[in-house]
């Protein structure tokens, strides 16, 4: 590997309308983050290039180049339109393989460049899908649900990758994931293979995709400049076999911005599923608050009755990174232990109470009261005090 | 009445037979997965998963997507392949999956040399394996399901990318699908969720053969009685069949296969596991007031605060 074999982190960009998606921005801010460093630690010239595909969106160039962006490819098509993940993944890997482009990114290492050195995708319904077959095209790794970056030498000893020798890994992206219980954060890190006796491979780009709210934008500098350089694709026509008959916007089927509190509950109903969600129903009709719920819960985890099942749970209900960011006047939290992926969907709320048995759970340190007991227990008193104190609530 | 009766029962046959006709191929690839419902789950003291102490099962994006291709079996007649990648030779999964749709093959890929894969490396496997399928089968996939991601693993790539490997049109969280017999092309709605903005429904129509990762939300539903009919015969014969599901099973390892030492397990993962730590206790962003809740007193300020916040009252 020589120095100019990778280089640069790639950024793809996601846009609707005509508008970016605020996710594109947080990568954007996150990979001039790093660079800066990068840049500094190994005195490198290594560039940020936001990757931008679609149909009248050059003026989308200059906005990205203000958040942090150094080079635009731009690929202003009408076959890319639509968002068809074949066809974007065939003209990204073009885009991400193809010399002259890198040359006019950065002329000193056109000759070695083969491919990005990182890349980065949202964890959304378009960039999930579009990494994996990206990254499935491009033979190298991918880490998913990515909350955190860190780039460092790293001094690696593998069976497989290093055969047990100790090797230090230059630049290597380390990507933090949470997993599925919410409470085990994981380094995932893509590695060559440098073992003689069992296999030698490069794998590049290391890449991710990255939870939507995770990382902050850069702000806005007017004064930034940038290139932006204009690519054409290859476009099989096959590919435009693939049609798009229609797209459109639909209300979320539940509605969580038009009431002041919601009540949400997790994994804390499990001593009797059924009678414990009936009993909370019945406090957020008391409070006009509507219901949200914590991950586990859309899982099918608990048994119940099918109509509060499919009532309640339903991922649409799911307030946190796989589910909705809310922000209410008053948010009560019923038998929720606080994982990572909850709070962030939950955080920005201005009032925070929260019911848990354990005093020692994570959602104490995001609540303004924690009320220490059993739900079962403690609705029925909440309830009761709230007709003492004859609070009348309005919706909106 | 007894006209309409027979016209009705001869209606219903006609329906049936033309049914019978397998008209498309389908595939599923499905994953053992721990059993994350009630009384099968069991945490460890800090919260994680169990593996030990949980049972396994077939993945709930799994069933989804076998209940995907059952409605095809009902509405235009197929043949349905299950695979699955697992270390369990004992994979109750392709049980329930056999029940679920009427499968008319099951393929077991078991080989440790499978083990410790990340996504491509499964994605490879999965491939050889719907080719083996194909093999078996005598005729190419019209369609390859899967679900919507792993509960254990979550990432959602292993779909997608045997789709790329595959060189099938990769459409994803598809809510509900149907094919044109005549046309060979799939119709298919698809869910997109994305940050910022309301959810988008998606319409697109693609060329067969596809390869469809199935919505969670995803549910079908048989609009005419002679279809559900049909859809019961076919469940009867489905529960007959998962009884002896195991005389169904095909395994096959790795040389049988035929996958590529190098793209497979450890050796062909790009990606390791790094480290694995607890989720870092955050700095507390609010500092919670700590209250009793069997105190009545407590209860009284708990509602206080509930009202206060509700008139916008508290200063923070």
């Amino acid at each position: 590997m020589t120095e100019g074999d990778y280089r640069h982190v790639y950024v793809v960009i996601e846009h609707i309308d005509g508008k970016l998606l605020p996710v594109s921005l947080e990568m954007l801010g996150e990979a001039r983050r790093l660079f800066d460093d990068f840049n500094t630690r190994y005195s490198s010239k290594e560039k940020v290039v936001a990757v931008l595909l679609g149909h009248n969106i050059k003026d989308l160039s200059q906005t990205l180049i203000e958040h942090g962006a150094d080079s635009v490819v731009i690929v202003d098509r009408p076959e890319l339109d639509a968002l068809i993940n074949k066809i974007h993944t065939k003209v990204i890997c073009q885009i991400c393989l193809d010399v002259e482009t890198s040359a006019k990114i950065e002329p000193a290492y056109a000759l070695e460049f083969k491919r990005p050195r990182y890349m980065f995708f949202a964890a959304d319904g378009i960039g999930r899908h579009l990494s994996s077959t990206v990254l499935a095209e491009l033979d190298s790794g991918l880490a998913s649900d990515v909350n955190q970056l860190v780039i460092s030498d790293l001094d690696i000893s593998h069976p497989i990758k290093t055969g047990g020798k100790h090797i230090i890994y230059k630049k290597t992206l380390e990507m933090y994931r949470v997993d599925f219980s919410g409470f085990l954060w994981t380094t995932i890190l893509c590695l060559d293979n440098i073992n003689e006796n069992l296999s030698m491979r490069e794998y590049s780009p290391q890449s991710c995709n990255i939870i939507p709210g995770a990382f902050i934008p850069k702000e806005r500098d007017p004064q930034r400049k940038g290139k932006v350089i204009e690519f054409q694709p290859k476009i099989d026509e096959n590919d435009l076999k693939i049609k798009v008959l229609s797209q459109k916007f639909v209300e979320n089927e539940i509605d969580f911005d038009n009431y002041k509190t919601v009540v949400s509950f997790g994994r804390g109903i499990q001593d009797a599923p059924e009678k414990n969600i009936k009993l909370i129903e019945e406090f957020a009709k008391q409070l006009n608050a509507q219901v949200g719920i914590s991950l586990p819960i859309a899982k099918n985890v608990f048994t119940a009755s099918p109509a509060v099942t499919s009532n309640y749970m339903i991922p649409s209900r799911v307030i946190g990174t796989s589910g909705r960011k809310i922000s209410p006047m008053l948010y009560i939290a019923f038998g929720i232990s606080g994982a990572m992926q909850h709070v962030s969907g939950m955080e920005d709320s201005q009032f925070v109470i929260s019911v848990n048995a354990d005093e020692n759970s994570p959602v104490k340190d995001v609540s303004d009261i924690f009320l220490k007991g059993r739900m079962e227990d403690v609705i029925p008193l909440l309830m009761e005090e709230l007709k003492n104190q004859q609070i009348t609530l309005q919706v909106k | 009445m007894i006209k309409g009766i027979s016209l009705f029962i001869n209606t219903y046959k006609l329906n049936f037979k033309k049914n019978r006709i397998a008209e498309l191929n389908l595939a599923v690839v499905v994953k053992l997965e721990p059993d994350l419902s009630a009384g099968s789950i069991s945490y460890n003291p800090d919260g994680t998963l169990n593996r030990s102490k949980t049972k396994n099962t077939l993945g709930p994006h799994s069933k989804i997507a076998t209940q995907a291709a059952f409605y095809a079996k009902v509405k235009y007649g197929a043949k349905i392949c299950v695979g699955s990648m697992s270390g369990h030779a004992a994979n109750n999964a392709l049980q329930i999956a056999m029940e679920t749709c009427d499968a008319d093959v099951l393929h077991l890929y078991n080989d440790p040399s499978f083990a410790g894969a990340d996504t491509i490396g499964t994605a490879e496997v999965l491939r050889k394996g719907v080719e083996k399928m194909e093999g078996t089968m005598e005729k190419k996939m019209d369609i390859v399901f899967s679900g919507h991601r792993a509960t254990d693993g979550e990432t959602g790539q292993t779909g997608p990318q045997i789709a790329w490997k595959l060189g099938l049109t990769f459409l994803g969280n598809v809510i509900s699908y149907d094919v044109d017999l005549e046309k060979r092309t799939v119709t298919a709605k698809r869910l997109l969720i994305l940050r910022g903005v309301p959810e988008i429904i998606q319409e697109i129509e693609a060329p067969l053969p596809v390869f469809i990762a199935i919505d969670p939300s995803y549910k079908y539903h048989f609009n005419t009685v002679s279809l559900r009919l049909s859809a019961e015969k076919y469940k009867k014969e489905a529960y007959e069949k998962a009884q002896n599901y195991q005389q169904y099973i095909h395994t096959f390892n790795r040389e049988e296969l035929g996958a590529e030492k190098t793209l497979i397990g450890l050796v062909g993962s790009p990606t390791i596991v790094y480290n694995v730590q607890r989720v870092p206790k955050g700095k507390a962003i609010r500092n919670a007031k700590v209250l009793d809740g069997s105190n009545p007193e407590h209860i009284r300020q708990t509602v206080t605060a509930i009202k206060e916040a509700l008139s916008a009252m508290v200063i923070k």
